[in-house]
């Protein structure tokens, strides 16, 4: 689905493609996830990683980008970086490589200590921020700092939006999203997360207050927003979100 | 091979096997031989396996013991008797357990005073030691687990679960070498579990590492059929059952029970008077009796009658509740009390049908159908303490068709016949457990493991493919090699064929996840953020969206859930759709309700012929029972108001829709509902939910995709409402095409999918998972909350479907639930016959629900004692139908 002259949402998957930057946008990947969850006694198998590699094969085959950009966690633990964490990123990177595209990180609140391994990785790394072309990149979990910068559009990550949907047998199914709206008067664009697993925010149930990101509770109104959904094969706008509570 | 034994052993003959002093104790203390010791002391002094079936205040533990007492004691007096253990005791309850050491204690101390008096001081010459007993639980402190380690018992008092982790301890074990017998208690409440399964493959693996067969007697109460609890009990030799020889006292204690209906009339009288002629009716057998035991079906029930008896009639101390929602303390208390016999009268929903002792017990009072007739059986079975005496008990019905359950039911009971029980076979998440507990102690060949696993009856079909695909699970092979150290549970060598333990830590974590009893946890009940109370899982689990069920007295629609927190709205309507006792009600049980459908097909015929010679239209609400139809129920365990209202009951059906369903003939009645436009297709299909719930979603799909609607559906243990807005036109041909679609897409699978995103689907996979270790609930110091492994299960459901759909932990929650939450192959024949015409069916279209869908339609609204807004509709209902069969 386009969005805007410059900017795709790629069907069926959580990725943006920017033409002017030749580059993909993703957020949220929390590779190691199972990894993770293992630690604490929880068995999971692992398909999250194999999974994003998959998508983003697909769709550097479609762009032909050169770069992707993650909006922040591209790993799972606060703390340290596990060894699951390790190698997926490794398994990523070796992906990267073969595929001749760079990755770009833009540091979320569970990138810690990721810079150790940046230079062997050729990971470009930033802190919290980045203007690259005309966009301002920034995870998500802070007000951002755009005075200035001239930035034509805001894109995080860090909510993973999705919206809530009773289905036909009566069970609440979750849809992943982006979000397209604006925070004051610039365009602001929300990353749904790549991760297999995550079940995300209902941003059509859950009360403003209860959302994750500062600029999602206050500066956006996330009632205006449009909410793209992913899934099934394609991308479709659903429209404003106010407009999907009860649903 | 399974033999009966049918003929006692003279009395002389069965005191002859004993040892002279433990022959001296016995007829000093009993004046003679119960009905089951008669057979046993004999059988276990041969070393035979013996499963004995008693009722209650038989003898039972005494007839297990006998034998085993006394050898130990012929040990002792040759100066052979070693501290290690000699017979192992295994109940499933801890209380029983106590009971069993106190009730030993006694003998075994009061026939060493004979050796003693008799010997003096050649026992300390001759090494003659005391025949000891211990018991060993979870509540057992690690103090005594030491000492016991130190010194065992001769006797081991334990349950299953310290059973299984006893096996895995080398010092343990090395006290078991030798060891003869094994002693299974309550065998009825363990053959049909996974609890079961998981002890039977303790026993075989004991077997083998202690490297013989094992003297095997079981004790319970009565089964069916009996013979596979008897090769439940010995397992399997080279492929075939051991040798068991069977010994049913079930039978040795007689019956006397009735049917009956507190009022004539079941519909029209008032609530009120309904409620107070069956509490006089109450109060009226209490008075009589020394003490009574009543039960109701449910935990809400059993306050409900405690508090009214009260209220009534002024009972005080002398009257109290047992049930499993109360304290230990407080169960323990009414029991002590019960034995003392200083209390009138004892109300209990499940958990005093149980072994306990509870002393002499004159009288049962059950209120409502129990569901089952072996159930009646047990619960009727606790009065009379001794086996000479006859079991007294009362069934008192709420509506008319308990009245006509209680009744069939009460007359199979009489003619012994029994429904029947399941032992779960091939279970994987149990057998996962004891793979890892089994590389705990050696290594070994998968073959040899598999066959010792194949001992077993719950295993002995295993298909060799389920066993290496739990293997390789277990071996982590669903993961990378890196990632195996952490995910693997066993260290498998595929080339060698060997398994055997992974890491240091494993045997600390098999013993802290061990089980088969599953967390359940209150669930949370939101109105937007706004908390108002709890639900059991279980009931959330049963909940669809849109379903109204009331809490703490307001009415409240199910909206959604997430993990332990449910959503709800107010519900406009006036009435729930679902009961709150709904997860406590048990199933009807298929052979009862085979029984009933037989039922109804006698007694209609009779009347059938009735209405035909008379050329009736019209129901006479004076008329008589004819002659034929009294004969009839006659035969029967009713009261006089019991057949009147069954009487009345079946005519008005007849009148008013010319059929009445039954084992032959399924009713399909298409007709509206009063209250709205809305068009039930009432499937009289009386074969009790378990099966009706497989059908009725099956049935619903098919529906809905014939006509292109939503189907909203109703189930209960007669039948199921499969309900659409609009009007439809059904006959024969859409029965038939909706079968074949059914048929076409295969049951199994259409049910998979149907199930596959419901909250039953996600909490068993959870069940499933933590015990497969795929969820460990105690890890590395970690310890999950349910509501954290509810979550968790999603995600590892989802993996794990999208790595294989056929994941053993998949595999096992699907069979589960196909076979202990539904009966899938039963629903299948059940197609099939109609399919090929061997089970009829008829069509018929009413204007009005007919007077057996009824309770269909209100089952939402019954409850234990009467609930008002159930008896207003159901009246309403009644009425419509009588002016129809009434005035033309």
């Amino acid at each position: 689905m386009r969005l805007n002259d410059d900017i795709e949402l790629l069907d069926g998957l959580p990725i943006a493609f920017i033409r002017s930057i030749n580059s993909l946008v993703v957020a949220d990947l929390h590779l190691g996830y199972e990894g993770v969850m293992a630690k604490s006694g929880v068995f999971a198998p692992k398909v999250n990683s194999k999974r994003i590699i998959e998508e983003l094969g697909k769709a550097i085959e479609l762009t032909k980008a050169q770069d992707i950009i993650v909006v922040g966690d591209i790993k799972s633990d606060f703390s340290t970086v596990i060894q699951d964490e390790f190698n997926e990123l490794y398994d990523l990177i070796e992906f990267a490589k073969k595929q001749r595209v760079s990755i770009t990180l833009i540091k979320g609140n569970h990138d810690n200590f990721v810079e150790r391994y940046k230079d062997s990785f050729k990971l470009k790394v930033y802190n919290q921020e980045a203007m690259l072309g005309f966009y301002y990149f920034f995870h998500g979990e802070e007000v951002p700092d755009i005075k200035g910068k001239g930035a034509r559009m805001l894109i995080m990550g860090h909510e993973h939006p999705c919206i809530a949907i009773t289905n036909s047998v009566g069970r609440r199914e979750k849809l992943r999203c982006f979000l397209h709206g604006s925070y004051g008067k610039i365009p602001l664009l929300v990353i749904p997360a790549m991760n297999y697993f995550s079940s995300g925010t209902a941003v059509n149930a859950e009360p403003k207050h209860s959302l994750l990101a500062p600029v999602l509770k206050e500066g956006a109104d996330i009632d205006k927003m449009h909410a793209i959904a992913v899934g099934f094969g394609s991308t479709i706008d659903f429209g404003e979100v106010g407009k999907l509570r009860g649903l | 091979m399974i033999t009966y034994s049918d003929k006692p052993f003279p009395d002389s003959e069965s005191l002859g096997v004993l040892n002279p002093y433990v022959r001296e104790w016995f007829t000093k203390n009993f004046s003679e031989l119960t009905p089951p010791q008669k057979f046993a002391f004999k059988l276990i002094s041969e070393r035979k396996n013996v499963l004995i079936t008693a009722p209650t205040g038989s003898g039972k533990t005494m007839s297990g013991f006998t034998s085993i007492i006394s050898k130990l004691f012929d040990y002792s007096l040759d100066g052979k008797l070693e501290d290690k253990i000699y017979c192992l005791y295994v109940s499933p309850l801890r209380a029983l357990n106590n009971d069993v050491f106190k009730n030993l204690t006694r003998p075994l101390n009061e026939v060493y005073e004979l050796i003693k008096k008799d010997k003096g001081v050649k026992i300390i010459k001759e090494n003659i030691k005391q025949v000891t007993i211990g018991v060993r639980t979870g509540d057992t402190t690690q103090e005594e687990r030491r000492k016991m380690l130190l010194k065992p018992p001769n006797i081991l008092v334990t349950t299953p679960e310290s059973l299984a982790i006893l096996i895995n301890s080398e010092k343990f074990v090395e006290n078991m070498k030798n060891l003869e017998y094994v002693i299974t208690d309550e065998i009825h409440e363990l053959a049909n579990n996974k609890r079961g399964v998981h002890l039977s493959l303790s026993v075989a693996r004991l077997e083998e590492i202690i490297g013989k067969r094992l003297t095997k007697i079981g004790l319970g109460a009565t089964l069916h059929p009996i013979d596979e609890a008897a090769k439940f009990l010995v397992g399997y030799i080279d492929g075939k059952p051991d040798d068991c020889v069977i010994v049913d006292a079930s039978w040795s204690k007689k019956l006397d029970v009735v049917a009956m209906s507190p009022v004539k009339d079941l519909i029209y009288t008032e609530d009120d008077v309904i409620d107070k002629k069956t509490y006089d009716e109450i109060n009226g057998i209490i008075k009589k009796a020394k003490s009574t035991l009543i039960f109701t079906n449910t935990r809400s029930g059993t306050e409900r009658v405690v508090f009214n008896l009260k209220k009534r009639f002024g009972y005080g101390e002398d009257i109290a509740a047992h049930h499993g929602s109360l304290s230990r303390e407080s169960r323990l208390e009414v029991e002590e009390l019960l034995k003392k016999g200083s209390l009138k009268c004892v109300v209990s929903s499940t958990s005093l049908e149980l072994g306990v002792d509870v002393g002499a017990i004159e009288n049962v009072v059950q209120l409502g159908s129990p569901k089952s007739v072996t159930r009646a059986v047990q619960r009727i079975g606790r009065a009379g303490h001794s086996f000479k005496s006859i079991a007294k008990g009362e069934m008192i019905a709420l509506n008319r068709d308990d009245l006509i359950e209680c009744t069939v039911m009460l007359d199979a009971a009489l003619k012994r016949h029994l429904d029947s029980f399941q032992v779960p076979q091939n279970a994987l998440d149990v057998l996962a457990q004891h793979i890892i507990g089994m590389s705990l102690t050696k290594k070994w060949n998968v073959d040899d493991a598999y066959s010792v696993v194949r001992n077993t009856y719950a295993y002995h079909a295993l298909d060799n493919k389920d066993f290496m695909g739990l293997v390789n699970y277990l071996a982590g092979a669903y993961v990378g090699l890196e990632s195996r150290r952490v995910y693997g549970k066993i260290w498998y060598d595929e080339n060698e064929r060997m398994f055997g333990r992974r890491g240091k830590l494993a045997k600390v974590i098999y013993m802290l996840n061990l089980g088969t009893i599953p967390d359940e946890v209150a669930v949370n009940v939101y109105q937007g953020s706004k908390w108002i109370g709890n639900i059991e899982e279980e009931f959330l689990a049963k909940l669809k969206v849109g379903d109204i069920f009331t809490l703490g007295g307001r009415l409240y629609q199910f909206e959604s859930a997430k993990g332990m927190r449910a959503q709800v709205t107010e519900a406009k309507a006036s009435a729930p759709t679902i009961p709150p006792w709904f997860s406590e009600q048990l199933p009807l049980s298929y052979e009862l309700a085979d029984e009933i459908g037989k039922f109804r097909e006698e007694f209609s015929s009779i009347l059938k012929s009735h209405i035909k010679k008379k050329k009736l239209k019209l129901l006479s609400l004076t008329a008589k029972i004819p002659e034929e139809a009294g004969k009839y129920l006659d035969k029967l365990p009713a009261d006089a108001n019991a057949k009147d209202a069954i009487y009345g009951y079946f005519m008005e059906q007849l009148l008013f829709a010319k059929e009445v369903p039954s084992n032959k003939l399924l009713l399909i009645e298409a007709t509206s509902d009063p209250e709205s436009d809305k068009t039930h297709v009432v499937f009289h299909s009386l074969y009790g939910r378990r099966i009706n719930d497989a059908l009725s979603r099956a049935l619903g799909i098919a529906l809905a995709e014939i006509y292109d609607t939503d189907v909203g559906i109703m189930v209960n243990d007669n039948g199921f409402v499969l309900s659409v807005e609009e009007e439809i036109k059904l006959n024969d041909k859409t029965i038939m095409s909706m079968i074949s679609d059914i048929e076409a897409q295969g049951l199994e699978k259409l049910l998979k999918r149907n199930i596959r995103r419901t909250e039953l689907m996600k909490r068993r996979f959870r069940h499933v998972a933590a015990r497969s270790f795929m969820i460990l609930k105690n890890y590395k110091g970690w310890k999950i909350s349910v509501g954290r492994q509810q979550v968790n299960s999603q995600i590892l459901l989802k993996a794990a479907e999208e790595i294989d759909p056929d994941f053993p932990v998949i595999k096992e929650t699907y069979r589960e639930i196909f076979n202990e939450v539904m009966d899938l192959p039963r629903a299948e024949k059940i197609l099939s016959d109609l399919k090929d015409g061997k089970l009829k069916f008829k069509v018929i279209k009413t204007p009005l629900p007919s007077p057996f869908s009824h309770s269909m339609l209100t089952f939402g609204h019954a409850d234990v004692i009467l609930m008002k807004e159930r008896h207003k509709y159901l009246q309403k209902l009644h009425k419509l139908v009588l002016q129809r069969i009434s005035e033309g």
